[in-house]
């Protein structure tokens, strides 16, 4: 048999290339299988990969004009939708342009395949620069697992062995099913759906049109009306000469409200306020894919066991709380604590279950499960009908009121507010709204 | 202007596909549809797919081609009736996307 590697590294995605680039530069010698064409080709997101750790995997990435990212964030929305109108609460600020940039866009076939040739490089400079590989076109198909502990996997009538195996394979995570850390079955309480399309817009029309200056971009979240009463939001994203324009829509709520994705689409197309942001641009692509919610119940039973970690969305990793969707970054940063897990073992040669517990210790203590934890409440009170609703009816009302201007005597502001929340939402109901969000913020 | 897709075909016209040119490819997700046809009381699949892989015919039977397939996962988790077994498609066989931008 030869020589196992140190890590097999299931999937390359950013879970997987943010690994593989802590292995290769830690020295260590192992395989990355991708099933795709090249990485990124089965990759879908919204499109925002929030967070610094960019800068940490590709320093001076931000200073590079063929840097795969699309355009770094200085100016976000918030939109508050109702059938005809919207309210947005804005921010923009020069001092999102220092660097290491807080968020940049990005289109994952572009962005992945672009962060696995920086992997390659560092793989090149690296001890094994002859025995780790990158490998495309290859599905793994079975974890291999000897006493509770993963040696290797399968491919075809192909075996591979490994001291380690890590599993990131996304949120479609069929290999942490098969090694029983993850259900068969995953109730759809715990994921959306989230449906896309990128317009093409020429950059120079899409900075005219979004005040974007140079590389800056803009992001803009929407709830309310766009979804039609089910339970989501939207988003539309500035890419370099394109919109990524979506929904991210709860699971459970499509299913019983009998919605269809595509449709509720065209509807959130079809808003005024967003029909005026896209118009003229032309569809290029239509895409969707499965997102985890960002509920701590929909985690695997655990991320780790003798030999094996979990990492990225194929943990469901990921948080919502309303002021972001992070998931690429907690795929970022879990990929790089797991890597660093595997390192610490090749040290002493110990793939243990308790050594393994290591990574787990690392996420506990990192931000991406703090946050998960503290945030829960938020998590809970964005996916309730009041947020999606009456928030966002009552503001625009509001609205529609305060900034009109007709030649008649005009009410005091809370008498408007008054009216706003009258006609569509009870009071209490909305002091207690407050409260938790407070709270829960 | 040029004109925005509306349709779901035309959408899918937009996606490209691995192996489009084999005649046969190998299928990657398996519908058992009489669970479907027995007793599903939402059909879900027919109306969450965003690829419309799902469709149901004018006696309300579901059927299920995988050509279209997008490999999103929505019905692996929206199915509640145990009817869809999952899996990747395979890179030379099977069917799948190719996406050009994600």
């Amino acid at each position: 048999m030869e020589e196992p590697f140190d890590c097999i590294i299931v999937g390359g995605g950013i879970a997987g290339l943010s690994a593989a680039m802590t292995l290769a530069r830690g020295g260590a010698r192992f395989l990355l299988i991708e099933r795709g064409e090249f990485c990124g080709a089965k990759n879908v997101s919204g499109g925002v990969l929030w967070g610094t750790d960019l800068e940490k995997l590709v320093p001076g990435y931000a200073d590079d004009p063929d840097a795969g990212f699309e355009r770094f964030v200085n100016h976000r929305r918030l939109t508050f939708l109702d059938a005809d109108s919207a309210f947005s609460v804005d921010f923009k600020s020069a001092r999102f342009n220092d660097k290491p940039y807080g968020g940049v866009t990005v289109l994952r076939a572009v962005f992945d395949a672009w962060l696995a040739g920086k992997v390659q490089e560092a793989i090149d400079e690296s001890p094994y620069a002859d025995e780790s590989f990158l490998a495309t076109d290859i599905l793994v198909e079975e974890v291999l697992m000897e006493d509770g502990r993963a040696v290797g996997i399968r491919a075809g009538d192909e075996t591979f062995h490994a001291h380690s195996v890590l599993l990131a394979e996304g949120v479609n995570n069929l290999l942490t099913r098969q090694v029983g850390l993850e259900k068969p079955f995953v109730d759809a309480d715990y994921v959306a759906v989230g449906v896309k399309e990128v317009l093409r817009l020429d950059a120079d029309r899409l900075a005219d049109r979004f005040q974007l200056t140079g590389r800056s971009g803009l992001t803009n979240e929407f709830v309310g009306a766009g979804t039609d009463g089910v339970e989501g939001g939207g988003f539309l994203y500035t890419n370099r000469d394109s919109l990524s324009v979506g929904l991210v829509i709860g699971m459970k709520d499509l299913r019983e409200k009998g919605g269809t994705p595509y449709d509720l689409l065209n509807h959130f197309k079809a808003h005024p306020a967003v029909a005026d942001m896209i118009h003229g641009a032309e569809t290029v692509e239509y895409s969707a894919h499965v997102v985890s919610t960002g509920d701590i119940r929909g985690l695997p039973s655990e991320l780790y066991a003798g030999g094996l970690l979990i990492a990225g969305e194929a943990a469901h990793l990921l948080m919502n709380a309303g002021k972001a969707i992070q998931g690429m970054d907690y795929a970022m940063r879990s990929g790089m604590l797991a890597a660093e897990t595997v390192l610490e073992a090749r040290k002493t040669g110990d793939f243990s279950k308790a050594m393994m517990s290591n990574y787990r210790k690392a996420l506990d203590a990192s931000y991406v499960l703090q946050d998960m934890h503290s945030f829960q409440d938020a998590v809970h009170l964005l996916h309730a009908g009041p947020m999606f609703k009456d928030v966002p009816n009552v503001l625009c009302d509001f609205g529609r009121q305060f900034f009109a201007v007709r030649s008649e005597p005009t009410p005091k502001a809370m008498s408007m507010m008054h009216a706003a929340v009258k006609r569509h939402a009870s009071y209490w109901d909305l002091v207690k709204l407050g409260i938790k969000a407070a709270r829960s913020l | 202007m040029k004109e925005q897709p509306t349709s779901i075909a035309e959408r899918l016209g937009l996606v490209a596909y691995r192996n489009q040119g084999r005649s046969a490819a190998r299928a990657h997700i398996e519908v058992d549809t009489d669970i479907c046809n027995s007793g599903c009381p939402h059909k879900c699949t027919t109306y969450v797919c965003p690829a419309k892989c799902y469709t149901l015919d004018e006696v309300g039977d579901v059927h299920f081609q995988f050509e279209d397939c997008i490999e999103c996962g929505t019905c692996l988790y929206a199915c509640d009736q145990g009817a869809v077994t999952w899996r990747y498609p395979h890179p030379e066989e099977g069917r799948g996307v190719n996406w050009a931008l994600g």
